[in-house]
């Protein structure tokens, strides 16, 4: 009696320690990274703005993996080593391709850069402080050939997060601006920032095809 | 002990075969628990109750006394417990407003398929109506679902699985936009004489209520076809399933002016009208349930057996009742500016003057004099009463600072308390910034909370929610006769009238712009969940919630500021303002970010699992 009692409970033992391994397996440990990018160029977005997808095939559950882009362009994600199908989605500063699927081969860390075409970008942007004013120089120009003009926009914020959403003073410069040229602006520095020892300056292009705008990189001005 | 248990056993079964033997009548009973389909559509007391059931599962985004949601998606902020603050934090997710109730839309067809089935004791005029009732609710659903989704696969039968291993038969790819519109609105014809039979009735569906769902529904249609123009190709898919074609708006706009006119000139309704202070008759509309001409089709409640707690979470703080809540939607200056002066200029409060100084008032309430009395009804401001009782809102004190030239301003501790000067340091409705069940913007919502004693307590409060109401008919008329140009009776008589009830002077309006139109239906239906539905449509709200966070002074659309009321303490020198009021605009810090609705929004995203399980569903245009 005693025997069949101990075996019983060494096959429970058993049977617990091996199912744990069913459940027990290791995180994903793969860094998926890379940029948005035009031409080489990383494009800079709001932050949490602009989204892509990831999906893998060949599982019963086939539900998106939200992918969020940094304000200046970067992305990553920690996956499993596998193949995935990257999607870039709307509300994005640039066009939907209408084949918008990238296969991603992830074994390891992999990099890769994900090509974009916006409607609009900020190129050859410098920014000077005079007193009370930040001096912006930047070109606009239009990528999209359907593209309208819908606003441009420079932002003064305290962090390197500055953008449409968050910032501390903004002015915009409307729709009728010059393609191609380079346009000088100035803003004023709001009391709030104008005892700080440093801050970031940013120009905004918005098309009136998306909701977000496209950006240059966060600029600190000391 | 053995023989005990084997003689039991015998007679057991001798008895229970003698008992078996005495017929079928004493085993076969009806069951106690279960109420079977024969039992349920041959009773007309039964088929009401599976309609109340219905009714009250109407959807809504936000209606229905849905107070958290109002802040995220009308004119206020959240001004409730600090823990869900979110509500004054956040970004329009691109799943918001998603609506996919196929579990409400299987039991309404099969509401329909047992009572054609099972109900053979009915009489016809019994099955007919209620037949009708179901499917009016079926297209109110679907009218739901086209305006948050855009087409949806339009289900009219249940769909049962035959366990073959192969479920795709029962994929159904979605509509077009407009063909769940064209949906509503046939079904509407087709049964609007049905009901006929519940006219009358001012909760369930009757003739009118289905015209009236037409005045909407097609406006919606109408609006979507033309404006959606703006933004094609973005918003719109290859096979129709989102974007209505322009050259269809026409049709639609006729539909709903048909529609309303027939509302307004033969339903027997009337805008309401029984009390001679219009404010306080603007208010009364939405608690009056006897004999009130106005209401269309409402969701009753009734103490004590249906309740809510609107009250509960949006009294005013210093009179509420229970011990918890109070002033949970707290309205936005911004709406309190869009109620225009009586004399019809701009509704813009006058609280500064021309050099940026403050403009000094007697009392508090000078500074809302002469505004559409609707915003009585709808807003508690400083000055007013609300219960017989004086409101008490006042956010501080403004002490003279002569080496600054300019006045302190000074926000005291707690709320009713008392400032050296021996009177009053904060009001006890505050408003008190960063403070939870206070007004954090110097306003209270009145529409809907009753003045009764005792009615804002918690699960208490038995005033109805107007689905339909006339008054939004009259705007659905306005706007529909604006965009076709008709002129018989044109639009300027529906908005006239509409602001004759409102309190203004007979043809207060002289012409008529879309900002007008769209104006008026933001202070006429404020937190009658329409506010969202209406920018939605009209395409602006990617306009109006644009992200931007303004100036420290203030001038965003997106964001919700406040209007604080600071009694002068300390004068300057050489004036007379000793305990007069002088208003300063304010953005809570509570309030976070500021709204902002991308081109997304204009459509909910479909769920992941809805694309998995049916791979004939097309995906919304920025999904």
């Amino acid at each position: 009696m005693k025997k069949i009692t101990s075996f019983f409970t060494l096959l429970c033992c058993l049977l617990a320690i091996s199912s744990c391994r069913y459940d027990n397996f290791d995180e994903p440990q793969s860094v998926l990274t890379g940029k948005v990018v035009y031409e080489g160029e990383p494009i800079c977005v709001r932050a949490g703005g602009a989204e892509f997808a990831l999906y893998q095939d060949g599982y019963a559950l086939h539900n998106s993996i939200p992918v969020y882009i940094n304000q200046d362009g970067t992305y990553s994600a920690v996956l499993f080593d596998g193949e995935y199908k990257l999607v870039r989605m709307g509300n994005a500063p640039w066009e939907r391709p209408t084949n918008d699927t990238i296969l991603v081969e992830v074994h390891g860390n992999t990099v890769q850069d994900i090509p974009v075409t916006p409607y609009f970008i900020i190129k050859n942007a410098s920014f000077t402080k005079n007193g009370s004013k930040v001096t912006a120089k930047f070109t606009v120009q239009k990528v999209s050939s359907s593209a309208t003009l819908d606003d441009v926009r420079i932002y003064l914020g305290e962090t390197l997060i500055t953008d449409n959403n968050t910032n501390r003073t903004s002015v915009s410069l409307g729709n009728n601006i010059q393609l191609d040229q380079e346009i000088t602006a100035d803003i004023d520095i709001p009391e709030s920032l104008a005892s700080e020892d440093y801050f970031f300056a940013r120009v905004g292009v918005k098309s009136g095809q998306a909701s977000e705008y496209c950006y240059t990189q966060s600029t600190k001005i000391e | 002990m053995k023989s005990n248990s084997i003689k039991l056993f015998v007679i057991g079964t001798a008895l229970v075969s003698v008992l078996s033997g005495c017929g079928d009548s004493w085993f076969e009973r009806d069951p106690k628990n279960i109420l079977t389909n024969e039992q349920v559509w041959n009773d007309p007391n039964m088929v009401k109750s599976q309609l109340a059931n219905l009714y009250n599962r109407i959807t809504s985004l936000h209606g229905d006394f849905n107070t958290g949601g109002m802040c995220e998606i009308d004119d206020a902020m959240w001004s409730g417990a600090l823990d869900q603050n979110g509500k004054n934090n956040f970004q329009y997710g691109n799943d918001y407003g998603r609506l996919w109730d196929y579990g409400l839309i299987r039991d309404i067809n099969m509401s329909l398929e047992n009572l054609e089935t099972y109900g053979t004791d009915l009489t016809a005029e019994e099955k007919t109506l209620f037949k009708a009732e179901f499917r009016f609710i079926r297209a109110y659903i679907y009218f739901d679902m086209v305006r948050r989704m855009g087409g949806v696969p339009l289900i009219t039968t249940t769909l049962e699985y035959d366990f073959s291993g192969d479920p795709s038969y029962l994929q159904h790819p979605r509509a077009k936009e407009h063909e769940i519109y064209d949906f509503v609105y046939s079904e509407c014809e087709d049964v609007k004489n049905d009901l006929k039979a519940n006219n009358g009735s001012q909760t369930r569906a009757n003739y009118y209520t289905a015209l009236a769902l037409e005045s909407r529904a097609m406006l919606y249609a109408g609006s979507i076809a033309k404006y959606n123009a703006l933004y094609t190709p973005t918003l719109v898919t290859d096979g129709g399933e989102v974007g209505i074609p322009a050259s269809m708006a026409t049709d639609y706009y006729q539909k709903s002016l048909a529609a309303s006119k027939e509302i307004i000139t033969q339903g027997g309704y009337d805008l309401y009208n029984k009390q001679s202070n219009k404010g306080v008759n603007f208010y009364q509309l939405f608690m009056d349930k006897e004999k009130n001409p106005e209401i269309i089709w409402a969701k009753d409640y009734k103490n004590p057996t249906k309740v809510h707690s609107f009250g509960y979470d949006n009294v005013i703080q210093h009179l509420k009742e229970d011990n918890d809540n109070s002033s949970c939607i707290a309205p936005s200056l911004g709406l309190v500016e869009a109620y225009d002066y009586l004399d019809g200029t701009s509704g813009k409060l006058k609280y500064m003057d021309e050099n940026n100084n403050y403009i000094v008032f007697d009392n508090p309430a000078d500074l809302f004099a002469n505004k559409d009395p609707r915003l009585y009804g709808t807003i508690i401001y400083p000055g007013t009463q609300f219960r017989g009782s004086d409101v008490d809102i006042q956010a501080g004190v403004a002490v003279w600072n002569s080496e600054t030239n300019s006045y302190d301003l000074l926000n005291g501790p707690a709320l009713g308390s008392t400032y050296t000067d021996g009177k009053t340091y904060v009001g006890q409705d505050g408003p008190q910034d960063g403070a939870q069940n206070v007004s954090n913007t110097g306003f209270y919502i009145r529409k809907y909370i009753s003045e009764e004693v005792g009615f804002t307590l918690r699960n208490y409060e038995e005033n109805w929610w107007p689905w339909f109401r006339l008054g939004e008919i009259y705007l659905n008329a306005a706007e529909a006769s604006f965009e076709l140009g008709d002129q018989d009776p044109g639009a300027l008589y529906y908005i006239n009238k509409l602001r004759e009830r409102a309190g203004f002077p007979a043809n207060s309006l002289t012409s008529l712009t879309m900002e007008k139109i769209q104006n008026e239906r933001r202070v006429e239906m404020a937190f009658e969940d329409q506010r969202y539905f209406d920018l939605k449509r009209w395409r602006i709200a990617d306009k109006i919630w644009n992200g931007d966070e303004g100036t420290e002074t203030g001038n965003s659309t997106a964001v919700v500021y406040g209007l604080y009321p600071y009694r002068i303490a300390v004068a300057k020198p050489g004036t007379n303002d000793q305990d007069k009021y002088i208003f300063v605009k304010h953005r809570s810090s509570r309030f976070i970010l500021a709204r902002m609705f991308r081109m997304s929004n204009y459509y909910s995203s479909i769920a992941d699992d809805v694309i998995n399980n049916n791979p004939l569903i097309v995906k919304n245009p920025l999904q």
